[in-house]
This record gives C-alpha cells, sequence and structure tokens, in this order.
C-alpha cells in the first residue's frame, strides 16, 4: 500500500547513497576530450540567436580536439567561488560589475591594453599605438591573429563598434564618463584599415585608461542589436562568444559559469591557458564558501572577511593572498545640516575616532587608514597628507569643536550652540554589514568622549541609498563604501555642479576644489600631475567631507595546489590564463 | 470530485491574479528605484534615465500594470532586470530544483515523522517515548537555517577535516563534473548533494509531524475496533499499519496542507545555506534588488504552488477518509 510503498522507495534511495560513498566525495574528475558540444546546446536550446551561435562555436573548436596538451603543465580544472554573481554576463556595453568587468577583461574577451604593476599599460589585443604629439590623436595597431570563437578575426571594425555603442547614449553604457575627452562626432573614429583604427581626442590625462576597461566586442554578433535592446540580448548571460583565452561553456542560473581554454589563443600572449576547465561558482553563505575553501571543493575564496582569516591561516590546505586594493570606507557627512556645515565640526569628528584602532580591530590590521581618496599604490598617492593634520587627538578635536561655537552650556556631556542646537547626529549604516554597524557603534563611544552624540541607524540598503542620495538627503553621516577607479576622479562627489546628483551626499561647495576637480583631468603629464594631486587631497582634508577611514586591503583564500597565481590591485583574476596545478594534483 | 477540483481551480485564477496585483503595487511603490541600483555612479543623469527607458519603468505605474498583464496573458513574464533573462526561462532552471527540494524533504519528514510518532504511540511511555519527544522538541525549536549550518559544519567541514568515511558537499545541486558522469553516478551526485539540504528542512518538520501522530495514534489505538482486530488474530503490524495508521493520518494529512506555504518559505534559508540554485533565493535577492519582473513572476509562481497544494491536501483527505464527499 501507500506506506508499503513509500518505505521502498525510501529502501532503494538508502541503498544508492551507501553505494554512491564508496567513493571519495570531492575529488574532481580528469576533463575528458571536448565536451563542448552537449552544454552549449543545453545552454543556448530556447534561443535562436544562441543556437546559430553555439554551433558556430563548435563547429570552429571541433577542429582542435584530439590535440596533445603542450606541456604538462597544461590541466586540470579550478574552482573561483565568491559571494557575488556575475549580473549582465559577457555584455561589456551595459556591465558595470567589478566581477563581471573582471571576466570581459581576463577570461572571455580582450581589451586593447592592459596594465603592469605601476598602472603603465602594456600591449593585448593591440600590438601597439601612437599618440600624435599634441596628444589629440591616437592610432591603435590590432593583432592580426585573434580570433572569436566561433572562428571570425577579430579586426579594426570591431574596435570601432565598441566605441560607437560606448558613446550611443540609447545603450546607457555605464562608463560614459571615460570618453568625455574623446571626440564622438562622426569623424570621431576611422578605420584606416582592416587592423588600424584611429581615433580623435582633447588632451587629457590617462586617455589609454578607457581601453584598459572596456573590451572589445563582436560587431559580427552584435552589431545589428538596436542600442536600447543591448542589455537583455542573449548575449550577454545564455551564450556569449568571446575572443579571450578561455570558451564559455555553460552559465548555470544563480549557480555557476564554467569557461574552457581556447586552443586557438596566440602563441605570442601565452597560447593555450594552461587549465583546461574554470568554474565560477556562486555562494552567497559565508560559512558554506569558507566551508568548501577548507575541504577542497572550491579552490579560491575570493574577499574573506578578516575574521574569516584565522580558519585560512590554520589550514594546511590554503593559504592567504593580501594585497592592497583601492576601495575604502569612509563616514560621508552631510554639511547641509546645521551641526555639520561647519567643517570644524568635521575635523573634529575625525580628530576624535581612533582609526588606526579600527583598522586593528576591525580589519585584523589588513588596511591602512585613508586621509583622502587616492588609494596608497597610485602614483598619486602621497602618504603625509593628513597623517598629522587629521590624526587621533581628542583635545584637538575638543579645541576646534569649542572654536566652531559648540560648547557644553548645560552640562548634559553634549555640546550645543549659541542657538541652543545640540551636537546630536545620527550615523546611518546598511543592514546585513557587520563592519559598518561596528563602525558606527565605535565612532558612538568615541565621539561622546568630547561632547558629540552619536545615534547609529541601520536602514535597509535601497532605502538607504534613496535618503543618501535624493533630496532631501535624510541623513547627519552615513558609513559607507566607495570603490576607485585607475582614473581618479572625484568630480561626482564634491563638485559643486553636482550638488544635487546622487553621489553629491556630503554637498560640498568650494570654489577651489571644483577648480581642482575641472584642472586635473586635463594634465596628460603624471610627473605634472602629482604635486597637483597632492594639493588637491590637502583642500579635502581641510574640507573633511568625509571622514576618510582605510583603504581595506584585499584577502583571497587560496587551495595551495594551484600555482602562478598572481593578483594585486588589478584584479583577481589577472593573469587567470597562467594559473597551472601540478599533474599529480588534479 | 472532478467538479470539485475543476471549480477549485478556476476560483483559483482570479485569488492568484488579486494576489499578483496587490504584491505589484506594493513593491513599485517601495522606496529605491530600480533604475539607479543597476547604474554605475560615474553615470550621467541622462544615461541613468534612459537606463530606465531601456528597462521599461518610465511608464506611470498604472500603464506598467496594464502592460504587464497583457504579456501575462501571452505567457511572457518579462525579462529581469538584474539578470537580463527572460524571467520564464530563470523560472524554469531554477523552480525543478526547489521542488525537488521540496518534495524530498516533505517525503522524508513525513516518512520518519510517521514512523516515529507511531513508534512512540506503541511504546508510550516508555524511555523511548520521551527521549523522542524531548529531541523532537529540540529540532522543532531549531531555526532552519541554524540547523542547516550546523550540519554543514558537522557533515562537511569536520567530517571531512577529521577524516570521517562519509563527508557530504556543502553546497549546490551537483559536482563541478557532472556533465562527465555516467547515470547511476549523476544519481548518485544529485543524491549526495540533496542530503544535507533536505535532511535539514525535513529535521524541523518530522518533529511536528511526530507529535501529531503520535497524539492520533493514541486516540485510535483506544478504539473498539482495534481490539476487535486483535481478537480476529491479525498481527500487530497489520493492525497497526493497516488498519490504525489509515485513521489516524487523517488530521496528519491537514498538515500537509498547512506546512506547504513554510515550506517554499523556509527553502529561502535552506536554498542561501547551501547554495542550492532554486526559486527562493531568486525571489529574495529580486526583492533586495527590486527586480520587479522577477518578483512578480516568482509570486505568481509560489501563490499558484500554494493553491495547488491545499487542493492537493483538500483531495487526499477524501481519498483518506471516505465519510469525506466533495460535491
Amino acid at each position: 500500500m501507500r506506506v508499503r510503498l513509500t518505505r521502498l522507495i525510501l529502501v532503494a534511495g538508502l541503498a544508492v547513497t551507501i553505494g554512491a560513498c564508496g567513493g571519495d566525495g570531492g575529488a574532481s574528475r580528469e576533463a575528458g576530450p571536448w565536451m563542448l558540444e552537449a552544454s552549449l546546446a543545453e545552454a543556448g536550446a530556447a534561443v535562436q540567436f544562441c543556437e546559430e551561435v553555439t554551433a558556430n562555436v563548435s563547429a570552429y573548436m571541433s577542429q582542435f580536439e584530439g590535440q596533445m596538451p603542450p606541456s604538462e603543465r597544461h590541466g586540470g580544472a579550478v574552482v573561483v567561488a565568491s559571494i557575488g554573481d556575475i549580473p549582465d554576463g559577457m555584455n561589456n556595453h551595459v556591465s558595470q560589475d567589478y566581477t563581471a568587468s573582471q571576466h570581459q577583461s581576463f577570461v572571455n574577451l580582450m581589451t586593447l591594453v592592459k596594465y603592469d604593476e605601476d598602472q603603465n599599460p602594456e600591449p593585448y589585443l593591440a600590438e601597439s599605438w601612437e599618440v600624435s604629439d599634441d596628444a589629440s590623436e591616437i592610432t591603435f595597431h590590432i593583432r592580426d591573429d585573434v580570433y572569436w570563437h566561433d572562428g571570425e578575426l577579430t579586426d579594426a571594425y570591431d574596435v570601432a563598434y565598441t566605441f560607437k555603442r560606448a558613446i550611443d547614449p540609447e545603450t546607457a553604457f555605464p562608463n560614459a564618463a571615460y570618453w568625455t575627452h574623446y571626440e564622438q562626432g562622426p569623424d570621431g573614429v576611422e578605420v584606416v584599415d582592416s587592423f588600424t583604427v584611429k581615433f580623435q581626442m582633447r588632451p587629457h590625462a590617462d586617455y589609454i585608461d578607457p581601453w584598459r576597461a572596456t573590451t572589445i566586442m563582436p560587431e559580427h554578433l552584435l552589431g545589428d542589436v538596436p542600442s536600447a535592446e543591448l542589455r537583455q540580448h542573449p548575449y550577454g548571460t545564455v551564450c556569449p562568444v568571446g575572443n579571450g583565452p578561455f570558451i564559455f561553456v555553460e552559465h548555470r542560473e544563480a549557480a555557476s559559469w564554467t569557461f574552457q581554454a581556447n586552443p586557438a589563443f596566440p602563441a605570442d600572449l601565452g597560447g593555450r591557458p594552461y587549465l583546461d576547465r574554470y568554474v565560477y561558482r556562486v555562494i552567497t553563505e559565508r560559512t558554506t564558501l569558507l566551508t568548501e575553501l577548507l575541504t577542497g571543493g572550491v579552490d579560491v575564496f575570493i574577499r574573506p572577511f578578516p575574521d574569516e582569516v584565522q580558519a585560512i591561516l590554520d589550514s594546511d590546505v590554503v593559504d592567504l593572498l593580501r594585497y592592497p586594493f583601492r576601495g575604502y570606507v569612509l563616514v560621508g557627512w552631510n554639511a547641509r545640516r546645521p551641526q555639520l556645515a561647519d567643517k570644524r565640526v568635521r575635523q573634529a569628528l575625525t580628530r576624535g575616532t581612533n582609526r588606526q584602532e579600527i583598522v586593528d580591530a576591525l580589519l585584523q590590521g589588513y588596511g591602512t587608514v585613508a586621509n583622502g581618496s587616492v588609494p596608497p599604490f597610485h602614483w598619486a598617492y602621497d602618504p603625509s597628507i593628513g597623517r598629522d593634520a587629521m590624526s587621533y587627538d581628542q583635545d584637538a578635536a575638543r579645541a576646534l569643536l569649542a572654536a566652531a561655537g559648540w560648547v557644553d552650556r548645560d552640562g548634559d556631556g553634549v555640546r550645543e550652540n549659541a542657538a541652543g542646537v545640540r551636537l546630536a547626529i545620527s550615523i546611518k549604516y546598511n543592514h546585513g554589514n557587520d563592519m559598518r554597524q561596528d563602525i558606527a557603534e565605535i565612532m558612538q563611544a568615541q565621539l561622546s568622549q568630547i561632547g558629540v552624540e552619536v545615534t547609529p541607524m541601520v536602514v535597509e540598503w535601497g532605502t538607504l541609498l534613496d535618503q543618501i542620495g535624493q533630496t532631501p538627503r535624510d541623513f547627519d553621516g552615513v558609513v559607507m563604501g566607495w570603490i576607485v577607479e585607475y582614473k581618479l576622479d572625484d568630480t561626482d562627489l564634491f563638485h559643486s555642479d553636482n550638488i544635487s546628483e546622487t553621489y553629491a551626499w556630503s554637498g560640498t561647495q568650494r570654489p577651489d576644489i571644483d577648480r581642482f576637480l575641472e584642472e586635473l583631468p586635463l594634465v596628460v603629464d603624471r610627473e605634472e600631475a602629482k604635486p597637483i594631486w597632492s594639493e588637491y587631497q590637502e583642500l579635502l582634508v581641510d574640507e573633511q567631507p568625509y571622514t576618510f577611514f582605510f583603504f581595506d586591503d584585499r584577502l583571497d583564500g587560496i587551495n595551495k595546489r594551484l600555482r602562478g597565481v598572481e593578483m594585486d590591485a588589478r584584479g583577481e583574476w589577472l593573469n587567470i590564463k597562467d594559473w597551472w596545478i601540478p599533474a599529480d594534483q588534479r | 470530485m472532478r467538479t470539485f477540483i475543476a471549480r477549485r481551480l478556476l476560483g483559483a485564477i482570479p485569488l492568484v491574479l488579486g494576489i499578483a496585483t496587490i504584491i505589484f503595487f506594493v513593491v513599485n511603490l517601495a522606496p529605491g528605484d530600480p533604475a539607479d541600483r543597476f547604474s554605475s555612479p560615474t553615470m550621467s543623469a541622462e544615461a541613468r534615465e534612459q537606463v530606465r527607458v531601456n528597462m521599461g519603468l518610465d511608464q506611470p505605474i498604472h500603464i506598467r500594470y496594464v502592460r504587464w498583464l497583457g504579456a501575462l496573458a501571452q505567457g511572457d513574464l518579462g525579462v529581469s532586470f538584474s539578470r537580463n533573462r527572460p524571467v520564464v526561462d530563470i523560472i524554469q532552471e531554477l523552480l525543478p530544483n526547489t521542488l525537488l527540494l521540496s518534495f524530498t524533504a516533505i517525503g522524508v519528514a513525513f516518512v520518519m515523522g510517521i514512523l516515529l510518532g507511531i513508534l512512540q504511540a506503541v511504546r508510550q511511555y516508555s524511555l523511548l517515548d520521551s527521549i523522542a519527544s524531548i529531541v523532537g522538541l529540540f529540532f522543532y525549536s531549531m531555526p532552519s537555517f541554524w540547523l542547516a549550518l550546523m550540519m554543514v559544519l558537522v557533515f562537511s567541514l569536520f567530517a571531512s577535516v577529521w577524516g570521517w568515511p562519509i563527508s557530504f558537499p556543502p553546497s549546490d545541486i551537483q559536482d563541478i563534473d557532472y556533465a562527465f558522469f555516467s547515470p547511476i553516478e549523476k544519481v548518485q551526485d544529485r543524491l549526495m548533494h540533496l542530503a544535507l539540504p533536505a535532511t535539514s528542512l525535513a529535521l524541523v518538520l518530522a518533529a511536528g509531524i511526530a507529535r501529531y501522530t503520535r497524539t492520533s495514534m493514541l486516540e485510535e489505538i483506544r478504539q473498539d475496533f482495534v481490539r476487535t482486530a486483535r481478537a480476529k488474530g491479525l498481527s500487530e503490524p497489520v493492525v497497526i499499519f493497516k488498519h490504525t495508521l489509515r485513521n489516524a493520518l487523517i488530521p496528519v494529512i491537514t498538515l500537509v496542507g498547512l506546512y506547504l506555504p513554510f515550506l517554499f518559505s523556509g527553502t529561502v534559508f535552506i536554498e542561501s545555506v547551501f547554495a542550492w540554485p532554486g526559486m527562493g533565493k531568486l525571489v529574495v535577492d529580486a526583492i533586495l534588488q527590486r527586480d520587479y519582473p522577477i518578483i512578480m513572476g516568482g509570486s505568481l509562481v509560489f501563490a499558484m504552488m500554494v493553491v495547488v497544494g491545499n487542493l492537493v491536501a483538500d483531495v487526499l483527505y477524501a481519498v483518506v477518509d471516505p465519510r469525506i464527499r466533495y460535491d
């Protein structure tokens, strides 16, 4: 009957499970011969575009089947996991997510240039380039041996196409600001021949940076798609076709992305990657992700938190990699509020907070105290800025507050100004971020010692963005994070023209800061620019629109069997095509 | 019976549409603009407006509602803002995973719970009964996500690090080499991955079911017909399983209908902890990201599943109890 049947099924299931337990739970099989066709067909089955595309890729790649691996380093599969997905996939026209751009730049697609450790450009898809003497024209010479994974040759038309899409307002390219000083009219880009393309521009700093960040997209696949529809095109997440070291194989929604080595990758650039397969997995629960790392299910854990580091250091299968990065944490002050309008008050709030102690406690020392928006590894960084002027000094903080007219007139421990307004502010932070909550609470404790009453307030993320980004800017202080681009530009944050825009949290309005923000992007030579950057940063210290907290180091947990991994501020996937696994550990 | 089922299903349509409408307006009126979430800091105001147009958010809310209804009538649930794929495709991929998890958990929970409840009833007041009650209460009170985390730590991490004979994979539905497995290996792999998540869900449910079954069985066992059956010379297992259990199951089956919505919401935690790519996590992530198409599509699917689940519970009820007849 019913009950008997259920028990039968249960017993059968148990038997199968016990049978499965005979094998090794976690070992990964060596990749067999090309399995491309089956997975690609499954992934693209629903959409006609994808069917054609995957058929072409399979056809082109089948000619490489059965080839012997070039060396004994070649082989194996690596699994990288993080808590975030790759939202826009490989569609560079619309994507602004960090992980997505890493995969586009280093895994599936190619950029014209890459940066070396000192942020100097080196050739990648572009073999060479020339800049005219007055920096008004740049000509790129593209390699002639790079093929899209469906067999088409990558040429200058793809570069011109990518540029035109990026400047087309209907695409809503997230980083359109890159091209502000490029000529966007009809004569802006000229395809001289199949592998030569020329751009007109107005002289400005870091003119090569957009080409480090923008991957070249396939004109033959996306050229006919209307710009407004690019975002939702299946190319991005269902059947991407790249020209980079790894070929897209499969995307399992909310679970994983699988790539396979590209045998046709130019030998000059390193040839076929060592790894056979690369799998990116999405695991949102940190404990599970850490468990996978420690049990060998995952080889690389992207960005563990400082309190998870101990488990990684204790383990003998995993190493910790640490390097400075370009993200900083700040407390933004809303200078529109009466309590925060005077810059001396903001300076006092910074000087009354022991930021080094917070770095030691919350980050376990994996970070550097920040006094401005320039990351420590950047060429424009000046370590002397703000180090003494904004050092932790409660007496100096008290003096600043008194000078600004804030005195404890009624003896309740909280200062008031002459009009009777209490120096009581709230610091908001988003729900779910323990570190930001800790910062708000530590500030509450430390600032109470100098007569400031701080109330930490937790707000849901989307609502918080609304509150700080839209009038009436309902906040006093907010704990936030910010990631800085290589091409530093604080215009959105501090320029008075943008004071009603989303990112003008601080409400800064200073003509001298405005002048610097306008001048800096136009200085072409780095040596010339460096002292100007220092002057700008001094102004920022004086104005204190934010209490800059720290640049936190990036941490990554990496399985010891993985060799050749280099990671730095340029990204975690920087040299994934050079990672390799010794044969006995695959 | 058939007209009953047909009437219930027809009645479900306006119900589900009503739920979807309410959710549509609540979600659209919540603070937070999706276009901002999917725009970058360096975008100009015009570009952000363009993103809004590209997502179809520039229209006023009532027009968007009518458009959405129109698309729904053609089976089109729109395109997700955050994943940039048609919602129907996403749901097609993820719904089977959630169903697999939910039904396995419910199946295991009922079998475990019923068996345990019967055991407790038959051996009332014994040591086994007391221990089972205490353990049951413990699991019943545990939040499922805590239980899930503990299972990951014990049966995955410690098992692997301390070299136990069996260690379970802590996440996802399959191994990275799944595509290379033979069919038997594929089934094995699925079961291994299913083990921890389904057990975490099932344990909490089973405790409650055991309690209900125990109480219900105790009532039935005291009935005269049981004494008659024993007097007729039937063996004890036949008396318990064939005669008593069928009557005792009636209130327990009511639980099926009651538990279903909690099951689907409970899978959210389990799916998050075990990185199980399923609907629960999809919808919660969509809510946090203001991904309207997925929120609407997911809510519709959940509403339909709950309605069908309740219908199934009612039908089962009639199957088990011959006194009940629907007209």
